[in-house]
């Protein structure tokens, strides 16, 4: 009965108390890494929200339309609260790396080296995924107001399809960048455009024919517009 | 010798001179013959006993217009009475810097500094108005009276210059307490002292360069407190502009100019309260003016499509009570109608907007386009039946408008803008 209990409970006992007993440090220096990174990752990104306020960034995202596009998507924060928060959210999945290595168990060594060896790619794809969105509202924007002013009925859906057409560029090349599905995304972005274009020619070159026949005469005779009045506006 | 030694050695060779006249140009072959005449001539006539200079600076016309100014000559004989005692020096030379007026016109101060001339006149090369009683009029206040500026006064169209008499006019009448009608005119005279104060600034890298330059010159004359004065000059009648010119950009440019200028002399007109009138040279007589076609059928469409497709834009811009009041607006019929209240808080929203920097410059200014169509073909139906005084008397009547609401633009030009998004 007591070499039962010995072999069966206080030995297995034992070796698991062993091991507890290696690796209880190892998890207490995780948590201690943990919790030291999420004070850091708070004081930067209390940091970074004070600076990005001084240096008006706010005004900056307003003027470049970032403020508003991100209001029509119902987030009401400013841009320097979010940066602030993907400060914060970066240190501490940082610190989460470093401290799943301190636990010194290889299969989460693996994931941690990976994880790493990906960061960059995230990070490049963000900056695409905002330079994108940025570019699309400055060219949006600027294709309306030249659309309205040349007196083009559908400003405004040239306007949208500029915009569109830019963020779709941009998620494609962010796709590309982590990796996702990277052959089916190129093809499907070429082919889209390629087909847009072609649709746009032969739309063009068919339906606006006579239009198209004119403008081009009008240029190489160098005719003058038709103006309705003949006053200077200088 | 290179072109700038060439310069010299010809300045050079002329010595210092009492008056010089520039004729900024590029591709005006056709009509800048004639203004060299009535240039030279005006100069014969009236200053027979100076040292004279004529400059062209022109920005590298394809049409021979430097050949033009060359080989113009006029003849004196059927025009004078005495013969002129010193022969008039004529430089034609291209400039360098930016492509624009502005760089012309800074060729020309470099010129008349370098021949230390006591006063100076600028005339457009596309002029088919001009008579040799222009050189006396823009030039006999500095040599005689001890003006520092000159600007033009016209007798126009009651629908030329909308920019001038919808926007620049009033906006700087009420900004600089100066009743200067026609600031961005293009025939401006100037002492020779100013026109190196003019040299000396540092905007030859930025759009003064390209188009702004009319509106800078006026505004940095007034701002460095400049003795100043108007010449009659009756009639102006410049060849068309290419039809197919931008009306926005050229939009954008003037009144972009003007509110970059706000923003260096904000502490001195922020200080001037109402207006001064500004003394006029010569007899101010009546000019019979050829009617011409107006129609505000594509104005008023063109403020509509801006009203169905920008008014988002606008929101950030303008005021809540501006903003409503457009909204309220029917594009179409003869009774649409933009009130001097609406339009001035309108020019004074876009100048806030543009201060505290609201959106991308380019955007913001273009998007003003249809709001200034709609104020064109409002003056337009509102004045048909109006006579030229009457018009003038209407643009009056505005220009006490921005006057009265200046503390509003004044008021919020340090505050951050508190409407919009």
């Amino acid at each position: 009965m007591k070499e039962i209990w010995q072999t069966g409970f206080l030995k297995p006992m034992e070796a698991f108390l062993k091991q507890m007993g290696a690796f209880l440090p190892h998890l207490g220096a995780m948590i201690v890494v943990l919790v030291l990174g999420i004070l850091i990752a708070w004081a930067v990104k209390s940091a970074v929200f004070r600076l990005l306020t001084s240096a008006k960034f706010d005004q900056y995202c307003g003027r470049i339309g970032l403020s508003q596009a991100l209001a029509k998507g119902g987030i009401r924060e400013t841009p320097s609260h979010w940066v602030g928060r993907l400060a914060y959210w970066t240190i501490v999945l940082i610190f989460l790396m470093l401290g799943l290595e301190v636990l010194n168990l290889e299969p989460v060594d693996q994931f941690v080296t990976q994880v790493f060896s990906y960061f960059p790619h995230l990070l490049i794809a963000v900056v695409i995924l905002i330079v994108g969105f940025l570019l699309a509202n400055f060219f949006g924007r600027a294709t309306l107001i030249a659309a309205v002013n040349a007196q083009i009925i559908e400003a405004r859906f040239l306007g949208r399809t500029v915009r569109i057409a830019v963020i779709l560029l941009a998620l494609a090349m962010a796709f590309e960048q982590l990796g996702i599905a990277k052959t089916v995304i190129v093809a499907a972005f070429s082919i889209t455009f390629g087909g847009v274009v072609l649709a746009l020619a032969i739309a063009f070159g068919l339906g606006a024919r006579d239009s198209a026949k004119q403008m081009i005469e009008r240029r190489l005779k160098k005719e003058p517009e038709q103006k309705e009045e003949d006053f200077s506006h200088l | 010798m290179t072109l700038r030694e060439e310069l010299k050695s010809r300045l050079e060779s002329i010595g210092p001179a009492d008056i010089l006249v520039g004729i900024p140009s590029y591709n005006n072959a056709r009509t800048v013959g004639r203004v060299v005449h009535a240039v030279a001539a005006g100069l014969a006539k009236y200053f027979p006993e100076t040292k004279a200079v004529l400059v062209n600076s022109d920005g590298g016309s394809s049409d021979g217009t430097p050949d033009v100014v060359e080989k113009s000559t006029v003849d004196l004989q059927s025009i004078l009475v005495a013969h002129r005692v010193n022969p008039i020096h004529k430089i034609v030379t291209p400039y360098h810097g930016i492509p624009g007026k502005g760089s012309a016109f800074r060729m020309i101060f470099d010129i008349a500094k370098d021949l230390k001339a006591k006063a100076c006149a600028v005339v457009d090369a596309d002029l088919r108005s001009i008579t040799p009683d222009w050189i006396e009029l823009l030039l006999r206040p500095v040599l005689k009276e001890g003006y520092d500026y000159v600007a033009p006064y016209y007798r126009r169209h009651k629908y030329d210059g909308t920019i001038t008499n919808s926007i620049v006019y009033p906006l700087t009448r009420s900004l600089y307490g100066k009743r200067i009608r026609q600031p961005i005119g293009g025939e401006f005279g100037f002492s020779g002292d100013l026109a190196a104060y003019f040299l000396d600034q540092d905007v030859w890298g930025t759009d003064v360069a390209r188009y702004g330059v009319d509106i800078w010159m006026t505004t940095t004359a007034i701002a460095r407190g400049s003795k100043i004065c108007q010449a009659y000059l009756g009639a102006k009648i410049h060849d068309p502009k290419d039809p197919a010119a931008d009306l926005s950009a050229m939009l954008a440019q003037v009144v972009g100019s003007t509110f970059a200028l706000m923003e260096k002399y904000a502490d001195q007109w922020k200080a001037v309260h109402g207006s001064e009138a500004v003394p006029i040279f010569g007899f101010e007589y009546d000019v019979g003016l050829e009617s011409v076609p107006v129609s505000t059928d594509r104005m008023v469409k063109a403020f509509g499509l801006g009203q169905s497709e920008l008014m988002p834009l606008w929101a950030e811009i303008l005021s809540q009570s501006a903003l409503s009041e457009l909204k309220e607006l029917k594009p179409n019929g003869s009774d649409f109608s933009i009130s001097d209240e609406l339009w001035t808080r309108i020019v004074y929203d876009f100048a806030l907007a543009a201060h505290h920097r609201v959106m991308v410059w380019e955007h913001l200014l273009k998007s003003f386009t249809p709001l200034y169509l709609g104020r064109v073909a409002s003056f337009i139906l509102e004045t048909q039946s109006l006579s030229h005084h009457e018009v003038e008397d209407r643009i009056e009547r505005l220009c006490r408008c921005f006057e009265q609401e200046k503390s509003y633009l004044s008021d919020r030009w340090d505050q951050p803008m508190s409407h919009g998004g």
